[in-house]
């Protein structure tokens, strides 16, 4: 009996422990629960990937103005490191004067206001991270090494290569526009997509991985002497 | 601008500087390759004189013998493309075509290249009295314009007047002589230069957000002009930061309502427990008898 009342009085602290444990759990979930159904309806985008405006007016007239004559229009973009094989869209600004991005997350886009791949400045292409349930065709950019290649094929089906110098991550505010667009004196590519943390709240990510990379592999002056 | 005529004190000090780093065994430790990584200008090289014949060009680093780039039978009216140089001081020479590399050079200048800047080298004049020119070049625009700098390189027309659409760009530029750089309405342009007697039209696309150097050549009986593209950004930059390039599919989910109900459940299992023990003891502690 000493023994049997021993142990209860012990099992009587732990029954109460575990009932009060257990209300908090419950009461957390609940908490959670109602949290979520709160910011759920002012929550991100829902559906496929949202539509951008197709460029239209200022960046339109500028694409159609860009012709620079003698180096053709991208179309695909293969980057081996990656496993990246896509074609490339084009690319204007949106109705608010940010860059358009592709309607589809599985292909690239290249703005066509920014140089052809090939020709003397920075041509710049745009891709997604993910969409809302799978990788995008850039998942992979921010693992790309200095030195890694990027072929891009031109509409008269020739390649021009590309080494990549340097790849970094800036949040949004940050976001180094000269750098990215700014002139250059050679031709070079600048690879664009999300990265860093993503903002449930917006349904954006709150920074951009750029990848950087110079053209080589063209005829070079002999070396030597 | 400067102008460095022959010395061959340099040449003869850069001899001395290359036979001591030779007896060091400290030679070639420049990089063929650079990247963006390394801090590094651009070096363009020119032929503008249209009485020397064609020359072969030589870069150096200062003091190291052996040639970086060389280029061979360079013609009057030819610029190579820029060359990625890391910052530090060069040597250019120019020794008639095919002379043995370790002949005299005709010509030298030193140049100081800086990070991210670029530079024409050109040889410039009638041939007696040839110098080498290094000429600082632009890689920036104010946005919405081209930028666009002229070079008077034609010696049959000693004054030479330049317009770029409505946009004088050069008045009475006499020979061997180059502009700044001036900011011109962006687009297709008609560009106009004239002589005394020979004059030349050109159509050219000058986007904004590019930098262009204009090269006024002789050729037989009239003028020519040559667009040369010193640096090109994009024609509009876009507004608003990066790009929203992505959709979240692949980052840590938030947590969902079904994780809350989950939490809920177990919760109350526990709860439950807790409240069946704790009665059970009471029975214990109280037995009836």
């Amino acid at each position: 009996m000493t023994r049997g009342r021993h142990a209860a009085r012990a099992s009587r602290p732990a029954g109460l422990r575990t009932l009060l444990a257990g209300s908090l759990v419950a009461l957390g979930g609940l908490t959670g629960l109602a949290l979520n159904m709160w910011t759920g309806a002012s929550a991100g985008p829902a559906g496929p990937v949202p539509h951008v405006a197709a460029p239209r007016g200022r960046a339109a007239a500028l694409a159609s103005a860009s012709q620079s004559g003698r180096v053709p229009a991208p179309l695909f973009l293969v980057i081996p490191a990656i496993g990246v094989r896509t074609r490339l869209v084009q690319l204007g600004t949106a109705g608010d004067g940010t860059l358009e991005v592709p309607q589809h997350a599985d292909v690239a886009g290249w703005y066509t206001a920014s140089a052809r791949p090939g020709a003397i400045g920075p041509a710049v292409i745009a891709g997604h991270v993910d969409s809302l349930t799978t990788r995008g065709v850039f998942f992979l950019l921010r693992s790309l090494r200095p030195g890694d290649l990027v072929y891009v094929v031109r509409a008269d089906v020739s390649v021009v290569r590309f080494a990549i110098t340097a790849v970094k991550l800036y949040p949004k505010a940050g976001f180094p526009a000269a750098a990215v667009y700014g002139p250059v004196p050679y031709a070079a590519i600048r690879l664009i997509t999300c990265g860093g943390t993503f903002d449930h709240s917006t349904g954006h990510y709150l920074s951009n991985v750029v990848a950087f990379g110079d053209q080589v592999g063209r005829a070079k002056p002999r070396p030597g002497g | 601008m400067k102008h460095v005529r022959l010395t061959s004190a340099l040449s003869a000090f850069r001899h001395v500087l290359a036979a001591c780093a030779l007896s060091l065994g400290l030679l070639s430790i420049a990089a063929p390759a650079t990247s963006a990584a390394t801090p590094a200008g651009w070096l363009r090289l020119a032929h503008l004189s249209p009485n020397t014949p064609a020359v072969d060009v030589y870069l150096y680093a200062f003091g190291n013998s052996h040639a970086r780039v060389v280029l061979h039978h360079v013609s009057y009216g030819t610029v190579s493309p820029y060359l990625p140089a890391p910052a530090g001081v060069y040597t250019v020479a120019m020794r008639p075509a095919g002379a043995a590399s370790s002949s005299a050079p005709v010509l030298s200048t030193a140049v100081h290249v800086h990070a991210a800047d670029a530079y024409t080298v050109a040889g410039m004049g009638p041939a007696k009295g040839l110098r080498l020119q290094v000429l600082k070049d632009r890689l920036t625009s104010p946005p919405g314009h081209a930028m666009v700098r002229v070079i008077q390189a034609s010696m049959r027309e000693h004054l030479v007047t330049i317009r770029a659409g409505t946009d004088l760009i050069g008045k009475n530029l006499a020979f061997a002589t180059a502009t700044s750089y001036q900011a011109v309405s962006h687009g297709r342009l008609t560009v106009r230069a004239a002589g005394e007697t020979e004059h030349a039209l050109s159509t050219l696309t000058l986007d904004s957000g590019t930098i262009h150097t204009l090269v006024v050549l002789d050729e037989p009986g009239h003028l020519r002009i040559d667009n040369l593209t010193d640096a090109a950004g994009s024609k509009f930059q876009p507004d608003g930061g990066g790009p929203a390039t992505g959709l979240g599919g692949t980052a840590p989910p938030r947590a969902s309502s079904m994780t809350w109900l989950a939490f809920i459940a177990a919760g109350l299992l526990l709860a439950m427990t807790g409240l069946i023990r704790f009665r059970r003891g009471r029975r214990t502690e109280f037995p009836m008898r």
